[in-house]
């Protein structure tokens, strides 16, 4: 199987700051669904979660390493589906410091500084990237 | 999925574009760094972001010497007051960028707020509102979508936060971004200038009006310690005077005597005078030729009273020419300058004056060396020699040995006045020379003399010490230069 590579237009909407869906499933097979805040372009292979207090989510995970994100351009009345593979967890260097830098950002001013904690940033290795249009011109 | 190539028209628009935005960057720096005023630098910045940029909302924010709060300095496209707003470094995009000195872009924030708004609905039904905060309140568009802040950073210190913002859904590009990073910086290095200029020029400006003052103060200071200094010199003078009216007036009485004795051997040979003078007169008479007044012995023994009495008088007129001598010497008021003196005189002279207390039992062995004349204050030394034979006349109770040594030592003199007296406690020794110190009583001494003394022999750039030992006697040692500098 060949490298599936991110499209440079998607990156705008990764960075677009509105809550994407991401949806796993466990090892017996029980979906789980759930907002999440952001996803963080990291290269055009891959790119991370915020580990923050997704439970249900990290632990399908580390059962069932696949998960599928939904990521929302409501300009243009599109959705990119990219489907996931977990490839590793990191707690520090920089894609870990963007994300804790962010979120601890937006929790500060809402107040939530104690509910906001970045634990990890997942790193996903992109399996496929799929665009749909959902707007009024579909 | 095909990625669509670029045109030549494509290119070369984004090209002029490029060139373009390099042109005004090249302008706003100029602008910026033409300027060492910090107001002029923030319009600058600001009207760049908004005119050129089409940023509407922008701030500038400085931090404070605590380094834990940021505030507004300046501010463009806010309705109401911003300037002055502070914000906690920590706290909300600016205060994290602050914290993290890293540059930030958000975007889409209502939906942040959205979703965040409905977790905390989450946990607050489900109990946990003690988890949550009151959201602090920042400076800047109450309903901001996108926001970039950057640090101000001189070299890797920060003084501050530029912020833009934006209301719109939209979010800064990349290239936007750049822009603003790019603007920042140069603005950071402006402020930094500036604020190093304004605050040299505030020390400049203190160090001027502390010169003024201190000019003034030092002035005033002067003003002050030369009138003290004059007060000073008053009383001291005064003082010595006093102690010096009050050592003649206890020598008046002994003065008096002395007068009154040469004086009172005149009066007692006035009538001797009269009577002797009466007997040559009638013998003159009586007698006829000078054969007879020659042979008469009556006449012969009024004559030879007469020459006795003459010869008591001239000794009598020269006993009193002396002591009055002695006075003005002691006291050569008429002498306020330093002259060349021998001091065998001045010793001589306060002698004289206390001849009437030291005749009652006291020996006064001289052993005068080949002394130089010394220049010096005839009259202060006087007062030296006069409190130290003074003391030392009261110490032998008037009966006893006051031995009074000089000699030339090198480039000075030295005068010892030493006595046989009851000697000095090493206690009272070590005070001896103290303003107020007496061992005389109440009433009888000033506790000053001997103060005196020693100022007036450091005043001449000598030296006076001091020796004793009880029962034995006290010997004072005066050392003075011949030709004080």
């Amino acid at each position: 199987m060949g490298e599936v590579r991110l499209p440079d237009e998607i990156r705008p909407v990764m960075e677009n700051g509105i809550p994407a869906q991401v949806g796993t499933c466990s090892a017996d097979g029980t979906p789980n669904a759930t907002d999440i805040s952001r996803v963080y372009y990291v290269d055009s292979e891959h790119l991370a979660l915020s580990n923050q207090f997704f439970s249900k989510t990290i632990r399908n995970i580390r059962e069932n390493p696949r998960a599928c994100v939904n990521l929302n351009d409501l300009e243009a009345f599109t959705c990119w589906v990219v489907h996931l593979e977990f490839d590793r967890s990191e707690t520090d260097g920089p894609i870990f410091d963007a994300m804790d830098m962010q979120i601890e950002a937006i929790a500060s001013m809402t107040g939530m500084s104690n509910v906001f904690k970045l634990k990890a940033a997942d790193i996903y290795r992109v399996t496929s990237v799929e665009k749909i249009e959902y707007g009024p011109a579909s | 999925m095909a990625k669509k190539q670029p045109t030549a028209e494509d290119l070369a628009a984004e090209l002029d574009q490029k060139s373009a935005e390099i042109r005004i960057l090249q302008r706003v720096s100029s602008a910026i760094n033409a300027t060492l005023d910090l107001e002029e630098i923030y319009g600058i910045v600001l009207g760049t972001m908004d005119e050129i940029f089409g940023f509407h909302h922008s701030l500038i924010l400085l931090l404070d010497e605590s380094g834990e709060t940021l505030t507004v300095v300046a501010s463009r496209g806010y309705e109401g007051q911003t300037l002055g707003g502070q914000v906690r470094v920590g706290t909300g995009l600016i205060g994290v960028v602050a914290k993290k000195r890293r540059l930030m872009r958000l975007s889409n924030l209502g939906s942040q707020r959205g979703y965040i708004a409905a977790i905390r609905k989450q946990m607050e039904e489900a109990g946990r509102s003690g988890e949550l905060e009151e959201a602090a309140p920042v400076p800047g568009l109450p309903n901001v979508e996108s926001q970039i802040g950057i640090p101000l950073l001189i070299k890797d210190n920060l003084i501050g936060v530029f912020s833009v913002e934006s209301a719109e859904q939209k979010m800064f590009s990349d290239r936007e971004e750049t822009l603003v990073a790019i603007v920042a910086n140069q603005a950071a290095s402006a402020i930094h200038n500036a604020r190093l200029y304004r605050a040299e020029e505030q020390r400049r400006q203190e160090l001027a009006e502390l010169n003024e003052t201190l000019e003034d103060r030092v002035r005033a200071r002067t003003a002050e310690l030369e009138r003290a200094n004059r007060e000073l010199r008053d009383m001291q003078t005064q003082l010595v005077q006093t102690e010096k009216m009050a050592s003649l007036g206890m020598l008046v009485a002994g003065v008096a005597h002395e007068i009154n004795t040469p004086i009172g051997a005149i009066a007692a040979n006035t009538d001797l005078v009269r009577r002797a003078t009466e007997i040559v007169r009638q013998r003159i008479e009586d007698k006829g030729s000078l054969a007879e007044l020659a042979g008469d012995s009556r006449l012969r023994q009024a004559v030879e009273t007469l020459r006795q009495a003459s010869q008591t008088e001239q000794l009598a007129c020269e006993r009193v020419t002396s002591i009055v001598k002695s006075l003005r010497n002691f006291a050569r008021l008429d002498e306020s300058e330093e002259k060349l003196v021998d001091l065998h005189e001045g010793i001589e002279s306060t002698l004289t004056l206390l001849r009437h207390e030291l005749k009652k039992g006291v020996e006064v062995v001289k052993h005068y060396g080949d002394l130089p004349q010394v220049l010096c204050f005839p009259s202060q030394l006087n007062q030296v020699f006069m409190n130290l034979l003074n003391n030392a006349i009261s110490a032998t109770g008037g009966k006893g040995t006051i031995t009074i040594t000089t000699a030339r030592d090198g480039d000075g003199v030295v005068l010892r006045f030493a006595d046989t007296g009851g000697g000095i406690s090493p206690q009272n020794l070590k005070r001896i020379f103290d303003p107020g110190f007496t061992t005389k009583g109440v009433g009888v001494g000033t506790g000053l003399g001997l103060s005196i003394c020693y100022r007036i022999i450091q005043h001449h750039q000598g030296t006076i010490e001091v020796s004793s030992e009880v029962d034995k006697g006290t010997e004072f040692t005066l050392r003075l230069p011949i030709q004080p500098h």
